[in-house]
């Protein structure tokens, strides 16, 4: 039990000891000529990349909408309403993988139309294979950077945005296959924004420290 | 000083929702919806019935699962429990206010924006100038 204590008392201090160098690291950076500057910018960057995604947002959503209310003027308000929605237990096909990647903030890449056979046999093939740099790579999942679904296969992805579009009959407006369309493009472009956002938080609390250097 | 916060990886996270009828709808057909096997689920629709008190428990429920990576609101819907999202701090899950048919986007009330937004006051500046 002591020893216990004693492992969990260090384990804290280090944890201490990494904040305190953290802390002293950025003292350092920021006393380099333009390091603050730097800061700024960034931190101004994150901004205005968040407001602008959130146009994009905004316009992926309105078209979105449209589609939909389109597909409920020719299908019929009672075919296409939330009353129709599958209750029955089921995983949802697009997921999300959190990463840590650099210690500092959250990186959160989507995983498109990743059916539940498909995510099976991945992970059988990565418990066979022995992790490394080459077999992350090939794998499946790719960052938002590259904007690329999270599934390999084509027909996979017809599959699954299919299944989705059954819960509202088999025949189907073209203007609701649309706005499955426009929402994918608003959910890429969501992703988009929360990562900017950890990164404009990110670059708020680093300004935030160096101000509070300043004053003490 | 902000202490860092873990963040916990996960390989196979939710996106929840709070929003209206459509916007639901049209995410749940980009793949998004979840029911697990008691039945619940990872979204609320938001209507003219739906009380605050709804929208409090469901904000609160999706922000403290484990596998909820973002959790999604509709700007209008956020302004009922503006006091619960400002107060929210936490990296994971992230909480993303969205635009709403009859509401566009307004970056005044976005909790994000409003945290940082001080750094722009004339306040701090002149504090700076002291």
């Amino acid at each position: 039990m002591e020893e216990e204590r004693q492992y969990s008392e260090s384990g804290e201090e280090s944890q201490i000891q990494e904040l305190d160098e953290e802390d002293q690291k950025l003292q350092h950076q920021c006393q380099l000529p333009g390091a603050e500057e730097k800061l700024v910018l960034q931190f101004m960057d994150s901004m205005h990349s968040y407001l602008s995604l959130f146009d994009e947002l905004s316009s992926a959503l309105r078209q979105g909408w449209f589609d939909l209310a389109s597909a409920r003027h020719s299908m019929g308000a009672s075919r296409v309403n939330s009353s129709l929605l599958d209750l029955k237990f089921h995983p949802a096909a697009t997921t999300l993988k959190i990463t840590n990647s650099d210690g500092t903030q959250p990186s959160i890449i989507l995983r498109k139309w990743v059916s539940s056979e498909h995510e099976r046999t991945q992970l059988e093939d990565e418990n066979v294979q022995p992790q490394d740099s080459s077999s992350v790579k090939s794998s499946a999942e790719v960052t938002m950077a590259k904007n690329f679904s999270g599934l390999a296969d084509n027909d996979e992805i017809q599959k699954e945005r299919s299944k989705s579009l059954s819960v509202f009959g088999v025949l189907i407006s073209p203007k609701l296959r649309a706005s499955q369309l426009s929402f994918e493009r608003a959910l890429e472009t969501l992703i988009e924004i929360a990562n900017m956002r950890s990164s404009l938080l990110y670059s708020f609390h680093q300004l935030q420290k160096v101000e509070d250097s300043k004053e003490l | 000083m902000a202490s860092r916060v873990q963040i916990p990886t996960n390989n196979s996270a939710l996106i929840a929702m709070i929003a209206d009828e459509d916007t639901v709808v049209g995410f749940l057909l980009a793949g998004v919806g979840n029911v697990d096997i008691r039945r619940k689920t990872n979204y609320l629709i938001v209507d003219s019935k739906t009380t605050v008190k709804q929208i409090e428990d469901a904000f609160k429920e999706f922000t403290t699962r484990e596998d909820i990576a973002i959790v999604l609101i509709s700007q209008y819907v956020a302004n009922m429990i503006r006091f619960l999202v400002d107060s929210y701090n936490k990296p994971v899950p992230a909480i993303l206010e969205i635009p709403s048919k009859d509401h566009p986007y307004d970056p005044a009330h976005d909790s994000v924006l409003s945290r940082v937004k001080y750094l722009f006051s004339s306040e701090s500046v002149a504090s700076g100038r002291r």
